[in-house]
């Protein structure tokens, strides 16, 4: 590896644009893009779906595809500009000198090929090293990147490792020609919050040992925070204010990274006291960009006349390192005003106890052999009893990664499987072992789901209007078509959409839209128990803001009872009365959001509670890292659900993995399942401090 | 009258351009995959004004050259098509006259392709396949025949003669062969000669495609109804229900399939009714298909729900049973004046519906499979919906997109499957002008006379090859965007 000049970055984007062609136009993903990545630096590139940032870094790679094209810039890797390169020195490069982590660790592997066989590849192709050699830089990469007996590892098929593992080895990979740049888009969008947890602290710590220089991709600002040194926020193909992390989150001089901050629940975000404010409109379309500055129609600080003409170059913001911005007003704004608090809303009092959950059950048997029915069968104990209440108009929040069983438990309470022992009682009728095509159809219709994926939630070959008037149909509402259609476009006008979307197709709605319709459609039979399963988590940040506050809207109107499943804990705080903590079926902790967000904690939420990264840099967070995975359902650990990865375990002894621990209350309403002492879980320590300003 | 040459006057200057062209054409194609290997790549340059350039040595030369060489090829084609419109009887030989005859389907085309090209952007997916070159030669070939036989079935056009009518002394005569006085039809010639009863090829050629066109399409339809209501709730349910229609699938799947026509055709077989329960039982499937398409989507609105299924299944009711029932055969229990119509082909028809089913419901199973996991279908289920509503107007419009594929698909194959019922002369009159059976006629002298062979078969590979261009395009434009 030729020795590289400090002084001299590794990589330079200079004035980078690129388009991609399509039949109909020249769309432009980027424009006027400009970095620089130093020597073992990392920089972070934020920005929202379709902003452009996987595009700048499919550039640098000069793997834009057909369609794609360089039009203008350069872009310059250790001084050798990689535009102008033939498609050997490319390929020499790519791999060895620039390697690329993708969101999903499973499709980066070739699943036919053995693990050592995919990494010892990478050494034996582009430096031409022996296959013994080859072998045990694997071994010390597997070992790096602190994966449990790596020699094993070398000799699984991808299949049979968990995504982290999977993610741990693409890791390694891109590790293995020990590259100078390290582009990683989105690495952990896929994995759950303590897996992404343990990743972020190994990329951070690799890029120490090994002084490589990374691009960081991710729409998560707390994620930059946690990885890198410096910041490039994107919006519309642009790079829009660029700097080190602490200038550009404590100092912005972009309204959209105002905006952006704003948007997203941090700690002391209240949904009544402070709300949330959503950026108003739409992402524009690469094509109906508007003229002068993109954010314009969208900023606060818009001015006619000035902001809408022509170009707007970067600017250097004076006093600061390397700090740039494209705003034409940035220093006549008075970036310290406070937040201008429109409207708070009373917190609404909880009403009478409408949900009931008694030592719910559901078992599935999964018989070894599913054709003849014969072999052995096991027992996968999904959820395991559940017992809880929601009063009317309250929020519950239901929090835990994937396999936690929150899934199996909505799926029971809507009546898609019927329970195996405990009971439902909703209005203290029991619905546990009625299957939805028995329940008459107001139980139906009280009891909705907002569903996790958007691009999934609407037939895509139906339109929005009928896909609601379907629901009332189905409900029984209205005497004929014309009320149907009128009770229809009353329900876009609930979810603040136009009526005309009535006709269209759900393809030409963006996420956030379509997850409105979604809202419109559970809310069509008025229903009184919504089950919102990670409603947000698959949306940008800005619309996150909107489409959360138009759930609580709707619920403060319509006095429901949300149970919302979530694994982000700042928008579970942000705006849940209650939370329940879920690990492998088991209900570990139970409480008001302050009692679940203060010590004492649940092992478990405590190590949940460090791992979200959160966007502020005055927020002081105990490092907790989880060793391991979640352990299959279908194979729980003896005793306490939990004990394979707690690590209060010591204090206890053999005892957690013996027993499964009693529910125990610890203040009113505050219930937790652990063995640990009294006074063990009087020393915790507070998670999250936000430092004294 | 002279008989006429295959290009008359038209070919002393068209002949030799384009017999050059293509030659040169193929000697270009040959050079540019030679030096691929050894000249330098073409590199694509972007222009500051958003334009594409490419810089290219010699492969970029001889790129350019081969495109125009195409051009010329395609324009000799046009020509051969369109300057005999302008000329007079015999002067343009025996491909001029063919162009003549074909007039009718010439303007339906441009027609077409004029007003769907204009339109385009607003007709989905069929709008999209004008964007996709093959997708077009595809379509333009597919809608040849189908204006054919349309222009031939309904208004006895473009045929010359009557297809079974025998002119003494034309056996087996070549190509352009003059009529004897008073014979003529339309014509005073056999364009492409007689067959071996005397017979116009032409003719039988443009009459066969009637027998296909109609049968094909209708036979994979049907195919299709009995896959999708088996297909769904295998797909959808799973367990046993998947495994037992599963295990049917593969066990018919398994049968050897003209060894199953033989049997199905058999007299003693079609005495004993086998054929025709078989057809009672699978022409059931598209009554029930719209039965329950219909029933679950209007359940909740019984006045609606009666004033739709009535007439909808009225009509199909009746369809159904005149279908079935068939004089001579063992069910025939509706009174004549009821029985709308018989079909002469049933055999034909059942077998080919029987052996496409299977495939189709091994389609629609996998991609209900797939389906059924989407949150659109989960959201159904917890609004309380039927599942044979979920199946009808949630997973099987998001479907369509393979289906339609396989469709076009399906059409070329159970085509040749037509055509080699009528090769092995299974089901159909001996005298039937379809391609199959003319081909079969053709072969017994196809060392000494090949004109009567050649046609139909040439008929049936371009409307096979069409199909599966068209389902290309379609693939192609599907997937984009």
């Amino acid at each position: 590896m030729a020795t590289q000049d400090p002084t001299q970055p590794i990589l330079e984007i200079d004035k980078l644009s690129i388009s991609f062609f399509t039949r109909l136009r020249e769309i432009p993903a980027v424009m006027d893009f400009s970095a620089t990545v130093m020597p073992g630096e990392a920089l972070g590139l934020v920005g929202e779906s379709g902003c452009g940032k996987s595009t700048v870094a499919l550039g640098v790679m000069q793997d834009l595809g057909v369609n794609g094209r360089i039009v203008g810039g350069s872009i310059k890797f250790k001084g050798e500009d990689l535009n102008e390169m033939s498609p050997e020195r490319l390929r020499d490069i790519r791999g060895s000198e620039i390697a690329m982590i993708y969101q999903e660790p499973m499709a980066s592997l070739n699943p036919a090929m053995k693990i050592g066989k995919q990494l010892m590849e990478v050494p034996m192709i582009h430096e031409g090293i022996g296959e013994k050699e080859a072998y045990a830089r694997a071994l010390e990469v597997v070992t790096d990147v602190k994966l449990p007996d790596p020699e094993r590892m070398l000799k699984s098929y991808p299949h049979q490792l968990s995504g982290g593992q999977q993610q741990r080895i693409v890791i390694a990979m891109a590790l293995m020609a020990n590259p100078s740049l390290l582009i990683l888009d989105e690495p952990t969008t896929a994995l759950d919050v303590t897996v992404e947890a343990a990743v972020v602290e190994l990329v951070k710590d690799l890029g120490k040992k090994y002084g490589t220089s990374m691009l960081f991709i991710s729409h998560n600002l707390g994620l930059v925070l946690e990885t890198c040194d410096r910041i490039c926020v994107m919006y519309s193909g642009e790079a829009v204010e660029r700097g080190s992390i602490e200038d550009v989150f404590d100092t912005m001089q972009h309204p959209y990274t105002q905006a952006l901050f704003r948007s997203i629940p941090l700690p002391g975000a209240d949904k009544n006291a402070r709300p949330l404010v959503a950026i108003p409109g739409n992402f524009p379309l690469p094509h109906e960009r508007p003229q002068g500055c993109n954010f314009g129609p969208r900023c606060d600080y818009f001015e006619a006349g000035r902001c809408d003409q022509g170009f707007i170059p970067m600017e250097i913001v004076p006093g600061n390192d390397r700090h740039q911005t494209r705003c034409l007003k940035f220093q006549e704004i008075d970036w310290n005003a406070p937040l201008q608090v429109t409207e708070t809303h009373e917190k609404p009092e909880p009403g009478p106890v409408v949900l009931k959950m008694d030592n719910l059950k559901k078992y599935y048997e999964v018989a070894a052999n599913a054709l003849f029915g014969g072999g052995d069968k096991k027992v996968v104990k999904a959820n395991e009893t559940l017992s809880f209440e929601a009063r009317e108009s309250e929020t519950l929040a239901i929090v835990g990664e994937s396999g936690c069983g929150k899934s199996t438990f909505a799926k029971v309470l809507m009546g898609l499987e019927t329970a195996t022992d405990g009971q439902i009682l909703l209005d203290n009728r029991s619905i546990g072992e009625t299957a939805i095509e028995e329940r008459d159809t107001k139980t139906v219709s009280d009891i909705q789901m907002v569903f996790q994926n958007p691009f999934d939630t609407l037939n895509p070959s139906m339109t929005v209007g009928r896909q609601i008037i379907r629901a009332l149909e189905i409900f029984g509402i209205g005497e004929n078509d014309a009320e149907r259609k009128d009770r229809m476009l009353k329900l876009l006008d609930l979810v603040k959409l136009p009526r005309a979307f009535a006709d269209r197709m759900p393809r030409q709605l963006s996420g956030g839209q379509k997850q409105r319709v979604g809202i419109a459609r559970a809310f069509a039979g008025d229903a009184r128990i919504v089950v919102a399963d990670e409603p947000v988590s698959a949306l940008d940040v800005s619309v996150q803001a909107a489409v959360t506050d138009l759930l609580m809207e709707i619920q403060r109107e319509h006095k429901t009872t949300l149970l919302f499943i979530s694994h982000d804990l700042s928008i579970v705080r942000y705006l849940s009365d209650r939370v329940m903590v879920m690990y492998l079926g088991h209900v570990v902790e139970l409480g008001t959001t302050d009692q679940v967000f203060a010590p004492p904690y649940h092992p478990y939420t405590e190590a949940l509670l460090s791992a979200v990264p959160i966007a502020d840099t005055s927020v002081e967070k105990q490092h907790i890292v989880l060793e391991g995975d979640i352990p299959s359902a279908m194979n729980p650990p003896s005793g306490c659900p939990f004990q394979t990865r707690c690590r209060w375990k010591s204090k206890v002894g053999d005892l957690c993995e013996r027993e499964v621990p009693p529910v125990r209350m610890l203040a009113d309403g505050h219930q937790i399942k652990c063995h640990l002492s009294d006074a063990d879980l009087a020393d915790m320590q507070p998670v999250i401090q936000i430092a004294a300003e | 009258m002279e008989p006429l040459t295959w290009t008359g006057s038209l070919g002393t200057i068209l002949n030799p351009v384009f017999g050059i062209a293509i030659a040169l054409y193929l000697v270009a194609v040959v050079v540019q995959n030679v030096m691929a290997f050894i000249a330098g790549p073409v590199t694509l340059q972007a222009n500051p004004d958003g334009t594409l350039q490419s810089r290219g040595g010699v492969i970029g030369m001889l790129e350019t050259a081969s495109k125009y060489l195409l051009l010329v090829i395609v324009a000799a084609l046009l020509a051969y098509i369109i300057i005999p419109l302008f000329m007079g009887y015999g002067q343009a030989g025996i491909v001029g006259e063919m162009s003549k005859r074909f007039l009718p389907v010439w303007i339906a085309l441009v027609v077409l392709f004029v007003v769907s090209i204009c339109y385009k952007r607003r007709l989905g997916l069929y709008g999209k396949l004008f964007d996709s070159t093959v997708g077009m030669i595809g379509f333009a070939l597919v809608m040849f025949w189908v204006f054919t036989a349309l222009f031939f079935g309904v208004f006895d056009w473009i045929a010359t003669h009557d297809y079974l009518s025998q002119v003494s002394g034309l056996k087996n005569k070549v190509p352009g062969v003059p009529v004897p006085e008073g014979t003529e039809g339309l014509l005073p010639h056999y364009l492409l000669g007689g067959d071996n009863l005397a017979r116009d090829v032409f003719s039988r050629m443009v009459a066969g495609s009637t027998f296909v066109i109609a049968i094909a399409p209708l036979a994979t339809l049907f195919a299709f109804m009995v896959g999708i209501t088996l297909g769904l709730p295998a797909g959808y349910y799973g367990g046993k229900l998947d495994t037992v229609l599963s295990f049917l699938a593969n066990l018919i799947l398994a049968f050897p399939v003209i060894l199953l026509f033989y049997l199905l055709v058999t007299p003693e077989i079609v005495q004993t009714g086998i054929p025709s329960y078989m057809a009672a039982f699978l022409f059931f499937f598209p009554l029930i298909f719209f039965f329950v398409l219909l029933n679950s989507r209007y359940y909740t609105q019984p006045a609606k729900r009666t004033a739709i299924m009535i007439p909808v299944l009225g009509i199909l009711g009746w369809l159904y049973l005149s279908v079935i029932n068939q004089r001579g055969t063992v069910i025939n229990f509706l009174p004549p004046w009821l029985d709308g119509f018989d079909i002469t082909v049933l055999v034909v028809f059942v077998s080919v519906v029987f052996v496409n089913a299977p495939t189709v419901f091994r389609i629609v199973r996998g991609l209900t499979l797939d389906l059924r996991t989407r949150d659109y279908v989960a959201a159904a289920q917890t609004r309380g919906e039927g599942a044979w509503y979920i199946m009808l107007w949630e997973i099987l419009p998001n479907a369509r997109g393979p289906l339609i594929v396989d469709f076009c698909l399906r059409i070329g194959y159970t085509t040749i499957l037509l055509g080699t019922l009528g090769f092995f002369g299974l089901g159909l009159p001996p005298e039937s002008p379809d391609w199959g059976s003319t081909i079969n006629e053709g072969r017994k002298l196809l060392l000494v006379f090949a004109h009567p062979a050649l046609p139909p078969a040439l008929a049936l590979m371009s409307l096979v090859l069409g199909l599966n261009l068209l389902a290309d395009g379609l693939r192609e434009e599907s997937l984009k965007d």
